[in-house]
């Protein structure tokens, strides 16, 4: 029946019941079938792993390995940062695999929500580098909890061309009244709280203490009127500094390397101050349900290849060394990567874990403070 | 036989429920309601209660304590964030709702009195936008106020302006300017219903005795749809004010709603009885405006 008509039936109360039930059924049943018709071009979800994750890591690069080995992609669900993303898990959301970062390891595994990595079971394994997992807290009976995937650092992005610096780079530029609704923050607590520490001068063994609290607080409530927007979408992000929108904002590597790709005058700052440095990488779920899939998720993340991506596309660092092979000298030292990640590493400042109360604390300050309190 | 004889006499005859319900009217509704009573209370009152237990418990590190107190309430009445982030909430849905309203009653008034054979035709194109997801609803908007979006580009290809105009975006005007749109629906509909039942021999009974087009306006149109025009401002008040996503999306820091706090305390700062606390007391905030609006109503149609 032509849709006209059938308006026009309705309209007219002529519409028998008949009919309207017909395009009833013929409305509703196509909601119900659409999602089954492709179903068989994409990974059956009950064979795979489900690999919970940042924004942007969501992407088949990653997973040569695994298609090779499982011919089709694990599940993906993403998240926005990490405190959102425990809290998920801890009210009995189940991914195999989730991805925090280092400093969040011993929270997160306090919580009994994880368990240690088998390293035997991953063929890539010996190709890593160990500084980025060797610590005390990632390790419990020759098993590591945490499987790095890439390393980085969070500082300032900012147009070189609309951003007129006076001095050395420094976080100053992000508390640049000049530019006030021009500069951009990342939203997550465990960015933003650490580099204020690095702003207001505070060691990072002293981010504990009551001092340090107020002094943080303040750094952030005075920079806040000057912030356009908070948020952890780097695709926002690139776009409003693309545009100039945002004349500088905090944020990781990739933000940089994905512009100057595009060719948009933009520099990551080495502030005088140190940047904050970070690895970051997988971590196994108790209960994983697709356990073996697990493994062959992490065995692939930390391929070869993976880190090349991470490198070339992201300016992350890469956890696998033959990755370096790949590079020259130039080539690392454009993308503010060093043969020597420690180099790197060392530069900067690197977050200490801390306890599940300060976290607490902290998240709930620094959420405050952003809606103006 | 006799066997057969006695059981008809004695033992509950299988029509007895049947019987009984046609003596007593009232279980006869109570029966009928009882699939979608069950439903609410499995969907509606059960969740409620347990916001509200929820909302008396409190935390230590990841632990939640589950022993009774009024701390989340206590907290809410000494952080002056709270009373601010309401308040705002308040004011912003107000706007948005008399926006939308003052804009949608001449829409909803041209359908109802000129619509003519294609009135259907009319609401459809009027709730077309509302047939895709509210998402992109309000992405689109972002890509309209953003600051290399359609509205700014196009002022500065008028020559109107030469900086694009920062403020369109990530603010509390975005969010009014956003919720007007995405919730009209909700606003034309009720009001061009109450149009369309006005009684046309009343508007012809006013013109008869000498009553102009303004006046016949003010004296029989205005006054009969005002019930539609309350019930348009409680269904988009209502939700406007716990709105989450809008603020979220073109807010900004300054344009967060009381919605924004909520989902914060569920999600990143992991704090679910106060959120449930401060999801009691929005509630109530809510309930409270809304008996203002019934209120209203009920004196108007004295």
């Amino acid at each position: 029946m032509d849709v006209l008509d059938q308006l026009g039936a309705l309209r007219e109360g002529k519409l028998s019941r008949r009919a309207f039930n017909r395009s009833l059924f013929a409305l509703g049943i196509s909601p119900v079938i659409m999602p089954l018709l492709p179903r068989r071009t994409l990974a059956a979800p009950d064979d795979h792993a489900t690999y919970f994750t940042w924004g942007g890591f969501d992407i088949p690069d990653y997973f040569d390995e695994y298609v090779a080995r499982r011919g089709e992609l694990p599940n993906f669900v993403t998240f926005g940062s990490a405190e959102e993303a425990l809290n998920k898990l801890q009210s009995g959301f189940v991914a195999d695999i989730a991805h925090p970062c280092l400093s969040d390891v011993p929270r997160w595994s306090a919580t009994g929500l994880f368990q240690p990595v088998d390293t035997s079971r991953l063929s890539n394994w010996s190709a890593m580098i160990p500084e980025l997992w060797d610590v005390p807290y990632n390790q419990t009976d020759g098993k590591v909890w945490m499987i790095p995937f890439e390393w980085g650092q969070t500082s300032i992005a900012y147009r070189t061309d609309l951003y007129e610096l006076q001095g050395e780079e420094s976080w100053d530029m992000l508390w640049d009244q000049r530019y006030a609704g021009r500069l951009g923050s990342l939203a997550a607590g465990g960015d933003v709280w650490w580099c204020a520490a690095i702003k207001a001068g505070i060691p990072f063994d002293q981010i504990h203490t009551e001092e340090a609290f107020e002094k943080i607080s303040v750094v952030l409530r005075e920079q806040r009127p000057l912030i356009r927007v908070y948020t952890d979408d780097t695709t926002s992000t690139d776009t409003a500094l693309a545009a100039g929108e945002l004349v500088a904002t905090m944020a990781w590597n990739s933000t940089v390397v994905s512009l100057q790709g595009q060719g948009a005058p933009v520099k990551f700052a080495k502030p005088k101050e140190g940047a904050l440095t970070w690895v970051c990488g997988m971590m196994l779920h108790a209960e994983a349900p697709k356990i073996d899939s697990a493994y062959d998720v992490l065995d692939s993340l930390i391929s070869e290849k993976a880190a090349i991506f991470n490198m070339r596309d992201y300016g992350y660092g890469g956890v696998n060394l033959k990755a370096f092979d790949q590079f020259t000298d130039e080539e690392l030292a454009a993308l503010g990567l060093s043969r020597n990640p420690v180099e790197v590493l060392q530069t900067g400042h690197f977050g200490i874990p801390q306890s599940a109360e300060w976290d607490r604390r902290m998240t709930e300050t620094w959420e405050q403070i952003k809606l103006g309190f | 036989m006799t066997l057969a004889a006695g059981q008809s006499m004695h033992a509950a005859p299988p029509g007895a429920l049947v019987r009984f319900l046609h003596r007593h009217e009232g279980w006869r509704g109570y029966l009928l309601m009882a699939p979608a009573f069950l439903l609410m209370a499995a969907a509606i009152i059960f969740p409620i209660g347990m916001t509200l237990v929820m909302s008396t418990w409190s935390l230590s590190g990841y632990e939640t304590v589950t022993t009774p107190g009024v701390a989340n309430y206590t907290a809410m009445v000494e952080n002056p964030m709270f009373r601010v982030l309401i308040l705002r909430s308040l004011t912003i849905a107000l706007t948005c709702t008399t926006i939308t309203v003052l804009l949608c009653y001449p829409m909803a008034y041209y359908v109802a009195f000129h619509g003519g054979r294609h009135k259907a035709i009319w609401l459809i194109i009027m709730t077309l936008p509302f047939w895709t997801s509210y998402l992109l609803r309000v992405f689109a908007w972002k890509v309209v106020l953003g600051y290399e979006g359609v509205l700014n580009t196009g002022l500065i290809g008028l020559g109107l302006i030469e900086e694009p105009i920062a403020a369109l975006l990530y603010s509390q005007t975005a969010v009014t300017i956003v919720l007007a749109h995405s919730w009209a629906a909700f606003a034309i509909l009720p009001i061009y219903v109450s149009l369309e039942k006005i009684d046309r021999s009343y508007l012809e009974a006013a013109a008869d005795l000498g009553d102009g087009p303004w006046r016949r306006f003010l004296r029989i149109t205005l006054p009969l749809s005002m019930p539609g025009v309350v019930a348009a401002f409680i269904m988009m008040f209502v939700p406007t004010v716990g709105e989450y996503i809008t603020p979220a999306m073109v807010g900004g820091p300054d344009g967060m709603m009381v919605g924004n706090l909520v989902q914060a305390m569920f999600g990143p700062m992991n704090n679910w009885p106060a959120g449930a606390a401060l999801a009691v007391v929005m509630m109530l905030t809510i309930g409270l405006a809304g008996l203002v609006f019934v209120v209203i109503d009920r004196l108007l149609r004295r």
